[in-house]
């Protein structure tokens, strides 16, 4: 019994991973992650020169400003005092480095950049917005911080933008921002592959009923093992995609992150990526409301499967499952804003609306460890039941042609089976 | 003492008001080929079923290989249902070691053999393409291959035939011959009746549900011997019209006479002589299943098969 379960599982996961299908959907998301983040690394070679000369008519604003510029990618050559009496029209002398290439620019620092934080860049083509803005706060920084220095040195404190302590009279939990990042998106991911995979199934078992070959198959395996064959191929096939890609975001986080990051300093602010990388407790969570609510929704939708004659007639019997899984997805958000309601504790305690709502409060770390375990506990025990349900839905259904059966009927084969 | 492949006693089964099989008795002895004959919709794919353990009967037993029909004899049998399907997008090779590895023939031993067996039905080239690209003569040719891969005691065939051109369909009556001189025990459902007479050695009539007639096809055709003759002739068949020939039915191959009680069949030699007609073939004809069935289930069991009655002219109508 074993062999053929097996044989089944093999069958499942072998030709769905090596369809094309597949292929695509396993390459598209991490591929649009690459081209989201990436691309820039791609361009970072081909950007052009980096040279930059500032010439500093003020005289003290080239001290805060080199630094900054240089943290955002420029080498900056400084033409100051002396110089500038000499030369009138800084860029007009060096416009045909510019044009050329060989020069990225000249910036020119005076009075008005004192007074307004206003200055003056000459450069060949349009300045692309990022860099723009990069500029920009590098000169108004740095004129913020003289106007601070010479007026009110206790302000610049404010500069690094304050400080927040908090006190918390209940603290039950600590939260951090990144593991409510996680929350979201770990929960649309469920809800995403757990709708994905269950209709795989479904379609699975139909095709092999209206291809008929479910006859052959059950000449020689009894319809659980085929079902269980079945759910744990696809369920293979889930693992498999949802492992390379985490494996992908992993390699991009610890290799192509920081190279990024030295390429392109102006990016910075995808370091912030860093802090949203869940940790490893964070993924078994994921790993096991995956689990369970796969195995819970994919038996429903074999059951489902089951039932049809065909695609169309499949899609229409599946709508009861579709509202099972939507309802989480809608009240996530609110779950999410007011985790502790007893709204958000009950619902993220019902067997079909744990996977994506538990699991959203266990990672944000708002739920204790004896709620989880209640919810996994819950899964499993609505997972025995409906599966020894839908088993025998199955087994009589994946036999039948004709009508659909009508609740009446679907009770009897399940007393029947 | 007779061992059985199949021995089945009493078995019914109903579906809501449907009932597709009434008290089914059928014993198919080891090594022979059993035919199991019926217009469609007599119950032959429900009662095969049944032997198979797919569905239980509601009543009765059904022995299958010396036991229950469980996965340990289900495994030593070759089942080809009536809808067959495949997996149109997997390769043939992968197909046939996939259905070999239900049965318990590892996935490498079942390449091996279907690559045997393709070679020898002439479908050598085609085991890396998807069973989408062939055409449907050949995937049936490749689903019978996936019946005996794991070389069966017994195999079950519903319509196995249906829908093979004629040169195909003697390739896999040879087979299946040769499966059964090494063998193996064959069941088959058809509702072709001449086919069952060129291959069954055992028949089993079914109509509406029930059990007409079983048993050995030469004892059958003995005892149901009602001393017809066949006759082909050249000239007028008013010949024909005389009181010692209850019925005459003219078919391709000539006329086939029944005779009254009591009418020695050289009458009707002497008769066509005296009509002055000229007599290419007189023989002695062993009563057709189609004729034995029509017997004993009646002429609208019969033509529910979908095959119309043969032209007739009785004498009485003339």
């Amino acid at each position: 019994m074993r062999s053929a379960v097996f044989a089944i599982l093999k069958r499942e996961y072998l030709e769905r991973v090596r369809s094309r299908w597949f292929v695509i959907a396993t390459l598209a998301g991490p591929l649009l992650f690459v081209a989201i983040a990436g691309l820039p690394l791609l361009t970072a070679g081909s950007s052009g020169p980096t040279e930059l000369v500032v010439v500093d008519r003020t005289g003290r604003l080239l001290a805060t400003v080199r630094p900054g510029l240089e943290a955002v990618g420029y080498s900056v050559t400084s033409v100051t005092g002396a110089d500038t009496r000499a030369e009138r029209d800084p860029a007009g002398v060096r416009s045909g480095s510019i044009r050329d290439g060989r020069l990225f620019g000249v910036l020119v620092l005076d009075s008005a950049t004192l007074a307004t934080g206003s200055a003056r860049l000459t450069v060949a083509n349009a300045l692309s917005p990022l860099r723009e803005v990069a500029l920009r706060q590098v000169v108004a920084q740095s004129a913020l911080v003289d106007r601070l220095s010479s007026d009110a040195p206790e302000a610049l404190a404010l500069l690094s933008g304050g400080s927040l302590e908090v006190d918390i009279l209940d603290a039950r939990v600590e939260v951090e921002g990144s593991d409510f990042i996680f929350a979201y998106l770990g929960s649309f991911l469920l809800y995403m592959t757990l709708l994905f995979y269950g209709v795989a199934v479904m379609r699975s078992v139909v095709e092999e009923k209206t291809s008929r070959i479910v006859e052959v198959i059950l000449s020689s395996v009894r319809p659980i093992e085929l079902m269980l064959g079945k759910i744990l191929g696809v369920g293979a096939v889930g693992l498999t995609q949802l492992g390379i890609w985490a494996l992908s975001v992993g390699v991009l986080a610890e290799v192509g992150l920081p190279r990024l990051l030295a390429a392109r300093p102006e990016l910075a602010a995808l370091a912030e990526f860093d802090a949203v990388a869940p940790s490893t407790g964070q993924l078994i969570l994921f790993l096991a409301f995956f689990l369970g609510g796969y195995f819970l929704y994919s038996s429903l939708y074999a059951a489902v499967g089951a039932m049809a004659n065909s695609d169309q007639e499949a899609q229409q019997a599946q709508a009861p499952l579709v509202i099972l899984m939507i309802v989480p997805a809608v009240i996530l958000p609110g779950v999410l804003e007011n985790p502790e309601s007893s709204m958000a504790v009950w619902t993220s305690l019902v067997p079909f609306f744990a996977p994506v709502l538990m699991f959203a409060r266990a990672v944000s770390g708002w739920a204790s460890a004896a709620e989880v375990t209640a919810a996994l506990a819950g899964i499993a025990v609505t997972t025995v039941v409906v599966a020894w349900v839908g088993g025998r839905i199955y087994r009589v259904g994946i036999l039948m042609t004709g009508k659909r059966p009508s609740m009446r009927q679907l009770w009897r084969w399940v007393r029947a089976g | 003492m007779t061992d059985y492949a199949i021995r089945l006693r009493g078995i019914s089964k109903r579906f809501g008001d449907h009932v597709a099989v009434e008290e089914l008795d059928l014993d198919v002895p080891r090594g022979t080929i059993c035919g199991l004959l019926g217009p469609n919709g007599s119950g032959k794919t429900t009662s095969i079923r049944m032997i198979l353990g797919i569905y239980v009967p509601d009543v009765g037993t059904v022995e299958l290989l010396g036991g229950t029909p469980d996965h340990a004899h289900r495994r030593r049998v070759g089942y080809l249902p009536e809808e067959r399907g495949m997996y149109k997008k997997m390769r043939v090779l992968d197909h046939l070691a996939f259905i070999g590895e239900l049965r318990g023939v590892r996935a490498a031993e079942g390449r091996r053999r279907g690559g045997e067996w393709l070679e020898r039905l002439g479908l050598s080239e085609w085991g890396d393409r998807r069973v989408e690209d062939l055409s449907k003569g050949m995937q049936q040719k490749v689903q019978f291959v996936a019946t005996v891969l794991h070389q069966p005691d017994l195999l079950v065939l519903d319509e196995p035939f249906s829908g093979l051109d004629p040169i195909n369909q003697d390739v896999l009556e040879g087979i299946v011959r040769e499966l059964n001189d090494q063998g193996t025990t064959i069941l088959f459902s058809t509702h072709l009746m001449d086919q069952a007479e060129r291959l069954c050695r055992r028949v089993c009539l079914i109509s509406r549900a029930r059990k007409v007639l079983d048993g050995d096809l030469r004892e059958i055709r003995r005892a149901e011997d009602r001393g017809d003759v066949a006759v082909e002739f050249d000239g007028d068949a008013g010949w024909l019209d005389i009181p010692e020939i209850e019925h005459a039915r003219e078919e391709e191959d000539g006329w086939h006479l029944r005779l009254r009680d009591d009418v020695a069949p050289r009458v009707i030699v002497e008769r066509a002589l005296a009509a002055g007609v000229e007599l290419h073939r007189f023989e002695r004809e062993a009563p057709r299943l189609h004729e034995i069935f029509v017997r004993h289930a009646g002429e609208d069991a019969a033509t529910e098969a979908g095959r119309p009655p043969a032209a007739q002219i009785t004498a009485a109508a003339r």
